[in-house]
């Protein structure tokens, strides 16, 4: 226990010269014609890479071969980050020619990615405007969205807009829960649906668009009705799961009657059968709760720019975007549905996953987490 | 130190005797090389980032620091030549901060009280009693040593959560257990059943270094077993217990998967809100704030080991 006390902060002093010690490695590039992807996530889109896409990618390509290095969970986002700004800032290699990861929208933020033309990447014509636009030089590839989960047994039907959820968890005291924000995308989903709800879509664009401090005294309302659900919450004393792992169990063992979750860790764990049929899923409206792209990113300072934008061009192709419907991963895809193949597609009736409300920029994001924090829970 | 420089004075002494002259300086250059490899160890990998991560809480955003400045939100750049005090008063003044220094001081005592009282407990048991019975019930304790706290703060979620064992198993009778995960109660379970062990393992080791002899005349004397107790065990053990409280007392106050797993989302341990501020609300200057504000407070129960340390060395005569 003392141990990891002394490591904790030390790894937070460590990061910044980490960076700095990363870069006076040697890069690995064994040919230019290797482009090298970093993946952070989880084991599922590990596979899809490892799997399905990189032997199919070097199925058509011959001439280029795909390295995938792969961080579980994102636990070294930040000296990723950290690594690849001071590449930019250096003009180093960075060792890395394509990231999936939460923190591209950051580098991109940051203009720290490669931005290549429409020319150069064809297929990006065919991928949604607002979406394209949202990943502020990162992109868009695969989709998810967070969903209202509910156990039909108890609740034969769903609340079917925001305010009937409100609504129904008043009237039924612990059945409902959200995770905390800063520990998973499902809870910050539910967060910011019900504040956009008192906001403009003025307000709303702006904050998925740019940074806007200003703007962040407008969730006060929001986060008050959060404040007033904490009696009616599950526990009903203002603590909420770690993650989205533990709404998914609590979904599971029956503890609560209604949760907010990610799309595909629903399909998985359904198809692995640690989620019972019976918990099914909706989405609500007015506003709905948001989904949003995963992104791809090219740093500046790639060695192996030309490789990297094939590859992102060729995963927005119909093929590459079927195997992404397809398989265990059960993602979105982000190009048209008519586009692609009819079989895969029939299991998105329903959910409109072209037209994903986009979540905040990361910066408004960190601060809504915050306010959060120090606003809803135990208060 | 203490020794050498005993040895350098008797060799001095030598010297002045003419027999080997040139021996006056190389046992200070053998000491200092000797030392030389730990000392840079520790003056880079621990120094240096500790020097970097304090230039950059107050506000030198330069250099090694350039990158993080860069990814960060809320940077205060500095203000006069020796920085800005600017993320200090960002903590300070953060509502969620007095709730979590509070809770983790909090934690810190009651957790470090209660493993020292049942360390204590347990090693008296053995050393007075003995037998069959107090050796198995010492090996039991010292399980938890060998289960990974992320494992270990799992089970006991299983156990205290919703649906665990507790609830379910007095459900049958009728009674409903509270649910105690996602409050300090169980914060307090978890770090006493993850610090156990290392307090047994120490005070038990004291208490048997401790001679017989000393006890069984005591009690020729007429003296209870309470009496053996306070006036001879505590206080011939009172180095261990002080090592055993202050280790402990260290590792609760920088304890982050129990308070993250087990304890409410606010407000929450140090440990959880540092991380918390360093990677989702991105704000590693305020994080490195709160770092220090930690570092400050096992400081203080370092002063208390070195002390004791010291002073066990003085009754000794090593000093």
């Amino acid at each position: 226990m003392f141990k990891k006390s002394m490591k904790k902060p030390l790894a937070l002093f460590a990061a910044a010269s980490l960076a700095a010690i990363g870069l006076t490695m040697p890069a690995s590039h064994a040919a230019s014609q290797t482009i090298q992807v970093y993946i952070s996530a989880d084991t599922n889109i590990q596979d899809l890479w490892v799997k399905t896409l990189a032997p199919a990618f070097k199925l058509a390509y011959p001439g280029y071969d795909v390295n995938v290095t792969f961080d579980l969970h994102g636990d070294h986002d930040a000296q990723e980050t950290a690594k690849i700004t001071a590449a930019a800032v250096l003009h180093k290699d960075p060792g890395v020619d394509l990231i999936d990861g939460g923190f591209v929208t950051t580098l991109g933020a940051a203009g720290l990615l490669y931005r290549p033309t429409a020319g150069l990447m064809p297929n990006i014509k065919d991928v949604n405007k607002t979406v394209l636009a949202a990943g502020k030089g990162g992109i868009p590839y695969r989709a998810s969205s967070v969903l209202l989960a509910y156990n039909s047994t108890n609740v034969p039907t769903p609340p079917a807009t925001l305010d009937a959820l409100l609504t129904w968890i008043k009237a039924h005291p612990g059945k409902f829960t959200y995770n905390a924000p800063s520990g998973g995308g499902s809870g910050y989903s539910f967060v910011q649906t019900v504040v956009d709800k008192y906001l403009s879509d003025a307000d709303r664009k702006t904050l998925v668009a740019q940074a806007a401090p200003e703007l962040e005294t407008k969730w006060a309302q929001g986060l008050e009705t959060l404040r007033q659900l904490n009696k009616y919450t599950y526990g009903q004393n203002g603590t909420y799961p770690a993650n989205n792992a533990e709404t998914l169990k609590d979904l599971a063992t029956g503890l609560v009657d209604m949760g907010t979750v990610w799309s595909d860790q629903f399909s998985s764990a359904l198809k692995a059968g640690t989620m019972p049929a019976n918990i099914k899923v909706t989405q609500i409206s007015n506003p709905s709760l948001t989904g949003g792209a995963s992104y791809l990113g090219i740093p500046n300072s790639s060695t192996n720019k030309t490789g990297a934008r094939l590859l992102a061009n060729w995963v927005l192709s119909p093929a590459a975007q079927n195997l992404i419907v397809g398989g265990t991963l059960n993602g979105f895809p982000v190009i048209a549905l008519n586009k692609l193949d009819p079989k895969g597609t029939a299991a998105f009736a329903g959910v409109d996953i072209l037209n994903l409300r986009a979540g905040y920029l990361s910066a408004n994001a960190n601060d809504l987490k915050s306010k959060w924090a120090s606003t809803v829970p135990g208060k | 130190m203490i020794s050498l420089r005993s040895k350098r004075n008797s060799e001095g002494s030598l010297a002045k005797k003419g027999e080997r002259p040139s021996s006056h300086v190389r046992p200070g250059v053998l000491g200092l090389a000797l030392s030389l490899p730990p000392l840079l160890l520790v003056g880079v990998f621990i120094g240096l980032p500790i020097l970097i991560g304090l230039t950059f809480s107050l506000g030198f955003t330069a250099g090694p620091n350039r990158v993080i400045s860069i990814i960060g939100q809320q940077i205060h750049k500095k203000s006069h030549w020796w920085g800005t005090l600017q993320a200090y008063s960002d903590v300070l003044h953060d509502s969620r901060f007095r709730g979590d220094l509070v809770l983790t001081i909090f934690v810190t005592v009651l957790s470090t009280t209660l493993v020292l009282l049942l360390a204590l407990a347990i090693a008296l048991y053995q050393r007075l009693i003995g037998g069959r019975k107090a050796s198995v019930l010492v090996t039991l304790s010292i399980v938890p040593l060998f289960v990974p706290v992320v494992i270990s703060a799992w089970a006991i979620h299983t156990f205290y959560g919703g649906d665990g064992f507790m609830r379910t198993f007095f459900s049958h009778f009728g009674i409903n257990f509270p649910t105690l995960t996602s409050t300090p109660s169980a914060i307090v379970i978890g770090t006493v059943w993850t610090s156990l062990p290392f307090a047994i393992l120490m005070i038990s080791s004291g208490l048997q270094a401790i001679p017989d002899a000393l006890i069984e005349s005591a009690k020729d004397c007429g003296a209870s077993s309470l009496r053996v107790i306070a006036n001879i065990l505590i206080p011939l053990a009172k180095t261990p217990i002080i090592i055993a409280g202050s280790f402990t007392s260290i590792g609760i106050l920088g304890s982050f998967t129990i308070p993250l797993f087990l304890g409410p989302n606010q407000p929450t341990m140090l440990g959880v809100e540092i991380s918390n501020f360093f990677g989702s609300y991105n704000r590693p200057q305020q994080s490195l704030v709160m770092a220090f504000i930690v570092f400050a407070i096992a400081s203080g129960i370092a002063v208390m080991y070195v002390r004791s340390n010291v002073k066990s060395a003085k009754e000794s005569g090593r000093l």
